[in-house]
């Protein structure tokens, strides 16, 4: 007891800077009339930055445009909630958000297991965590208030992938080899699923993403000699994994997930990731007319070519601040939240709207493949196998 | 398993199991001088990872290079290497490790701030480099050099074992042929009494942290090659190394090369048995075995006596 009263002091002493921060920011966000908050929690240090900044660019590309733009007379401030794309961070993240006051809606979080320690949170805390990234099944089964997927699920991807493989001539028998995280798993299961659906010999194994050496998953791919290998996980893991692939001599097709979606994966493993499929629920923004405009501007902010959910993360939060100025000053989370869950939005990449349990209602999954080096857009898969 | 399966496998351990005994020599030498668990030592291979890739990346090898191209690159990358792990291992004694020595302080100080500076180095590292992995600029095709009972060994794998040999019997000399050897075994043996002969310890320290960065970033080097050099990559192969030490004795030069090797076939046998996600178990069940039978590891402790 004796301890209670000066806790309790310091915390109400604590929770009193808080606010008055916010206000202070709020204030000093000038523009015209209100000041809201757009949070975006992915990884923004640690392994797989690539993936959390490809996205990062996109939710600022959205906030500087609306800000730029007249007809809103509120003015949107971006806030980083960086959880490195990792379970343990995910609580420290989410509470960034939660804290401030002025979040309306969150962008994220990016991948399956944060996704799964925050959304909880979120839904406690009343705030729309839409993810535009996030693929396991589960997160919209497990009935998280408020979280929305702005993005096919992986039984989408993973039935894509063995759709895919089952029309390549030769291919009998498949691996599946996921990287013991929640993402790789979840994508994993239902390809193994997907694989005897569509008649083909499937066997599993696990890798982890933090295996010293790869020479011992390599020898069991070749040993077991399969005609395909699925590999589900990240880029920075299939890059090695794929050089002592190719140095004992695999020559199956090889096919990853959106997680390995991303040019870094090229530069890590060089040649050996050569003729490698990668199927993604995002488009390639450069290469879709309805995206071109979004690519040139892209790339005139930020230098470089949009990546992997680039367009998807604008979409999604040009669809928050459209929602935000639908509701005409009546903006508070759970109003945010409603109208989002309600939405339907016609976005650059394709149309945004959700399920009673917030997942997507849109599953077109599409095939990239690295070619001389360069990571080239397919098509849909659906077209490619013929529908 | 067929015979040609056991090769295979084995070559895979004995190739990882260099590796680690390469690193394990940096935690076992200063351990022996210092009974200090030098957990910063990671962060020392880490560094010679990333100085093999950027002097690679400053003199940009070239597209397919010639024999002797290749050789020199090799040198160069392992020079950088064994240098930038070299002076971060001096540096560290000298500024976190040498003035707790000079104020006595207890034991669990310079374990807390081994974990410390580690954790310091790591994120200096990805500040300073970048939180991407960089790959390690090619350096030679890495295409099958011979063939042994139908295992095919590649560039790769003939480069870090012939390496970690040369370095291992480079070690065992040093420590038993050379002035710096019987220092460190001096001091190793009983401080005091080394002190009172004229043995000079914070000359035989520090020599001893650079003789164990040098061979750390060594291993950074040839790792990077195998696999790729990030900021992080010294957390895992440093606390392996570190069982291995303990596997063979730590203290003991000998008893570190022993325990690295073992525990890379064992890890590799696990992962052919089983698979990859039962690396550790596997490996682990082993040195809790060997330990339960031989507290002290499997050569016994200290520099001092059997090395």
């Amino acid at each position: 007891m004796r301890l209670a009263i000066p806790v309790a002091a310091g915390a109400l002493l604590l929770t009193g800077c808080g606010s008055d921060d916010d206000e202070g920011g709020g204030g000093s966000g000038g523009g015209g009339g209100e000041t809201y908050k757009i949070a975006y929690q992915g990884p923004l240090s640690g392994q797989n930055v690539a993936l959390g900044e490809n996205m990062q660019n996109g939710v600022q590309l959205a906030i500087n445009e609306a800000n730029e733009n007249d007809e809103y007379d509120f003015t949107i401030e971006y806030v980083p909630a960086d959880d490195q794309g990792a379970e343990g961070q995910a609580t420290s993240a989410a509470q960034s958000a939660i804290d401030d006051q002025s979040v309306m809606a969150v962008v994220g979080p990016a991948f399956s297991g944060p996704t799964h320690v925050s959304a909880p949170l979120y839904g406690q805390a009343g705030l729309a965590a839409v993810s535009s990234s996030a693929t396991d099944p589960a997160l919209t089964e497990a009935g998280f208030p408020t979280f929305l997927r702005a993005v096919p699920n992986d039984n989408a991807q993973g039935k894509a992938m063995a759709d895919f493989l089952a029309e390549q001539d030769g291919v009998n028998s498949v691996m599946v080899i996921d990287d013991v995280t929640p993402y790789g798993e979840g994508l994993a299961d239902v390809a193994m699923e997907e694989l005897a659906n569509a008649g083909l010999e499937a066997q599993r194994e696990s890798v982890p993403a933090d295996t010293v050496d790869y020479g011992g998953a390599a020898r069991t791919v070749t040993t077991a000699g399969v005609d395909a290998l699925i590999y589900a996980g990240y880029y920075e893991a299939l890059a090695p994994f794929a050089t002592r692939l190719s140095e004992s001599g695999f020559d199956g097709i090889g096919i990853s997930g959106d997680g390995s979606n991303d040019d870094e994966l090229i530069n890590l493993a060089g040649g050996a990731v050569e003729d490698w499929y990668l199927t993604c629920p995002c488009t390639e923004a450069t290469a879709e007319d309805a995206t071109a405009d979004f690519a040139e501007r892209y790339q005139a902010e930020f230098n470089k070519a949009p990546g992997t959910y680039s367009a998807e993360s604008y979409d999604v939060t040009s669809m928050i601040i459209q929602t935000i100025a639908e509701l005409d000053g009546d903006v508070n989370r759970q109003s945010v939240y409603e109208a989002l869950a309600g939405v339907e939005y016609e976005g650059l990449t394709k149309t945004f709207s959700f399920t009673e349990t917030g997942e997507f209602n849109n599953e077109a999954i599409f095939l990239y493949q690295v070619q001389d080096g360069v990571r080239g857009y397919v098509g849909a898969v659906e077209e490619l196998v013929g529908g | 398993m067929s015979l040609s399966d056991i090769w295979d496998v084995l070559v895979l351990g004995l190739v990882l199991g260099s590796l680690y005994a390469v690193i394990a020599i940096g935690y076992t030498l200063v351990y022996g001088v210092l009974q200090l668990l030098n957990f910063a030592h990671s962060e020392v291979f880490m560094a010679g990872g990333f100085g093999g890739v950027i002097a690679l990346t400053i003199v940009e090898p070239v597209a397919d290079p010639s024999g002797f191209q290749s050789v020199f690159y090799v040198l160069l990358g392992m020079c950088a290497g064994a240098l930038l792990g070299g002076v971060i291992a001096f540096g560290l004694e000298k500024a976190a490790y040498k003035p707790l020595r000079r104020r006595n302080a207890p034991r669990l100080v310079f374990l807390i701030t081994a974990i410390g500076a580690s954790f310091f180095l790591y994120n200096l590292a990805g500040k300073l480099f970048g939180r991407y992995p960089l790959a390690m600029p090619s350096m030679y095709e890495n295409k099958t050099v011979f063939t042994v009972f139908g295992t095919t060994v590649s560039v790769t794998q003939l480069l870090i074992v012939s390496a970690a040999v040369v370095m291992l019997a480079g070690v065992d000399q040093v420590v038993n042929r050379t002035k710096l050897g019987s220092g460190i075994r001096a001091v190793a043996q009983d401080p005091e009494v080394a002190a009172l002969m004229g043995v000079n310890i914070d000359k035989v320290v520090s020599r001893t942290f650079v003789l164990g960065g040098l061979l750390g970033g060594v291993a950074g080097f040839l790792f990077g090659t195998n696999l790729q050099v990030e900021y992080t990559m010294g957390f895992l192969p440093g606390i392996t190394a570190f069982a291995a030490a303990v596997l063979g004795g730590i203290g003991n030069v000998r008893g570190a090369v022993l325990g690295g090797l073992l525990l890379g076939v064992v890890e590799a046998f696990t992962v052919e048995i089983w698979s990859d996600a039962w690396r550790y178990v596997g490996a682990f069940a082993v040195l809790v075995l060997v330990l339960m039978f031989r507290p002290t590891g499997l050569l016994g402790e200290r520099v001092g006596r059997t090395a």
